[in-house]
């Protein structure tokens, strides 16, 4: 059985948002609208006076095994396939918001119909939304199905954000996660994020 | 993972959701306490008109809050069709859904013999029109052969939208003042509590019968020992937060700093009415005064609990 994941190395991320552009034109995000990013790639100072460094931290929809926001989903609209990609029929979708609500790592962002309409002048006629719904991250699967790497993955200059089967003992990021170098961000609530972090080591010297 | 946590409120359900589950939690349980005084305590027609006119109008308005905020409105026909329980029965919403319109289903039919005997709706045309229709009638008829076993339905579902609007915030992990099984009961029992004092805010003023005192003197008691709980429940509540996450420390600093909260909500929604009601069910009160502003507070106070709860919920995100 297959069970994607991702790795990210902090060590690595430049910040150059290369991701975000990426995923914005593979999935076609309302990027007139700085919430509404699928993937968002944090830019913080840590540090006092002159010894201060710039954290970059990457975020995106973690594909729980244990995703809150399928549970809460009353109409079935969010759903999780046996690869553990967990994604959101758009067609299902009315809209409550409670996945976003349900969400630990604000991952959900609403599509409006005035999102669609700006889509419809800003992607031309190969938009593909008709719906408004809630969005996420679906690690691209439609990529994944063909065999690709989601689009943030290949188009990382850093090769910061990698891409893998869990499931497959020669995968490196399966082997990075066995190792225990990445971890996954708060797995005490019990959410069994696929997203997983190899924490920089610069800013801590 | 060594990480830099951010603290976050939320924007997405503010107000609105607390009005649809003030509204939710009072009429329900408003319903609920009205059938079984019907069904087991007295007869009676005006409080059921009045228990079904509340719980169909409270829950239709607070439905509409979350109906008039969703995305993509024509989806909403895959929760009211009942088979959703089937494909997601792990969502409270899709219940809760449930629950409302099979509550106002059977609430409407519960009411509708008392309906039919009752003088004011036969002065509307269209209900008059509708009531003496054949197969209303073969209908009340039926209602009133199978009188107890609708009146459960509707108390079952009634019950379960009042519980259900705790279980909705508690299926959100990662909010600590909403994931804990202290919210779910607190709702219910602020439901029970509030329906209580609209019921004697309606027996002291338009259906003010002295006959029915015996009933009055209940609801007084039963919303004293409602309040009583309520406040157990909140002190439980702070006593988790205080030691909990940093998410529960900061919902509690917010919630506890803030006014309206501490003397809006605890103070006259609970501790102001629960003085006045002890007073009046233990030495009584020479005027109904103070007992109608004990209702008007608890009321108040309903609203309130459900409006800090949803601007107090507080993520942390790690980053």
């Amino acid at each position: 059985m297959t069970h994607f994941a991702m790795v990210i190395d902090l060590n690595t991320c430049v910040g150059c948002n290369a991701c975000m552009a990426a995923c914005a034109m593979e999935n076609q995000s309302p990027v007139w609208d700085a919430r509404k990013w699928r993937t968002y790639v944090h830019d913080k100072e840590i540090g006092l006076g002159s010894d201060v460094n710039r954290r970059f931290f990457p975020r995106l929809c973690n594909h729980c095994d244990n995703p809150p926001c399928m549970t809460v989903c009353p109409t079935g609209a969010t759903q999780k396939k046996a690869n553990g990609i967990v994604f959101v029929d758009q067609d299902l979708c009315m809209g409550c918001r409670a996945c976003a609500m349900a969400c630990p790592y604000h991952a959900r962002v609403a599509i409006t119909h005035a999102d669609i309409r700006e889509g419809r002048e800003f992607y031309g006629s190969d938009y593909h939304r008709t719906s408004a719904s809630m969005d996420k991250c679906s690690f691209c699967d439609h990529r994944v199905e063909e065999g690709r790497k989601p689009a943030c993955v290949e188009t990382c200059v850093g090769s910061a954000r990698m891409f893998g089967d869990l499931d497959d003992p020669n995968d490196p990021v399966a082997q990075i996660v066995a190792s225990g170098a990445a971890r996954p961000l708060m797995p005490h609530i019990g959410t069994r994020p696929n997203v997983y972090y190899i924490d920089d080591i610069k800013w801590r010297g | 993972m060594e990480v830099n946590m951010t603290y976050a409120t939320q924007d997405i359900w503010t107000w609105w959701i607390a009005i649809y589950l003030y509204f939710g939690g009072l009429g329900a349980a408003t319903l609920a306490v009205t059938f079984l005084t019907d069904m087991y305590l007295k007869p009676h027609r005006h409080l059921v008109i009045w228990g079904a006119g509340a719980g169909v109008v409270l829950l239709a308005l607070g439905s509409m809050m979350l109906f008039g905020h969703l995305l993509d409105k024509p989806a909403v026909l895959a929760v009211l069709n009942p088979l959703i329980l089937f494909r997601k029965p792990d969502a409270w919403i899709a219940w809760g859904t449930q629950f409302i319109i099979w509550m106002m289903v059977w609430g409407v039919l519960y009411a509708l013999p008392y309906v039919r005997e009752t003088e004011f709706p036969r002065k509307v045309p269209l209900i008059k029109g509708l009531i003496d229709r054949p197969f209303v009638v073969t209908i009340a008829k039926l209602v009133q052969r199978f009188h107890r076993t609708v009146g459960w339905l509707a108390v079952i579902n009634g019950v379960g939208v009042a519980v259900y609007t705790g279980l909705l915030l508690q299926s959100f992990p990662a909010v600590a003042l909403w994931h804990n099984p202290a919210v779910p009961l607190l709702f219910t029992v602020s439901a029970f509590s509030t329906a209580m004092a609209f019921l004697l805010l309606l027996m002291y003023t338009l259906i003010n019968d002295q006959a029915d005192e015996h009933i009055r003197v209940l609801y007084e008691r039963i919303d004293l020992v409602l309040i009583a709980g309520e406040l157990v429940l909140l002190f439980s509540l702070y006593q988790y937060l205080k030691n909990g996450s940093e998410s529960a420390v900061r919902s509690l600093q917010l919630l506890w700093n803030d006014y309206g909260w501490v003397i809006g909500f605890i103070g006259f929604g609970l501790i102001v009415p629960f003085l006045l009601e002890l007073k009046g069910v233990t030495r009584g009160w020479s005027t109904r005064v103070p007992i109608l502003t004990a209702s008007v507070l608890v009321l108040g106070g309903g609203y309130l609990l459900r409006h800090y709860f949803m601007y107090a919920g507080v993520y942390a995100y790690p980053w």
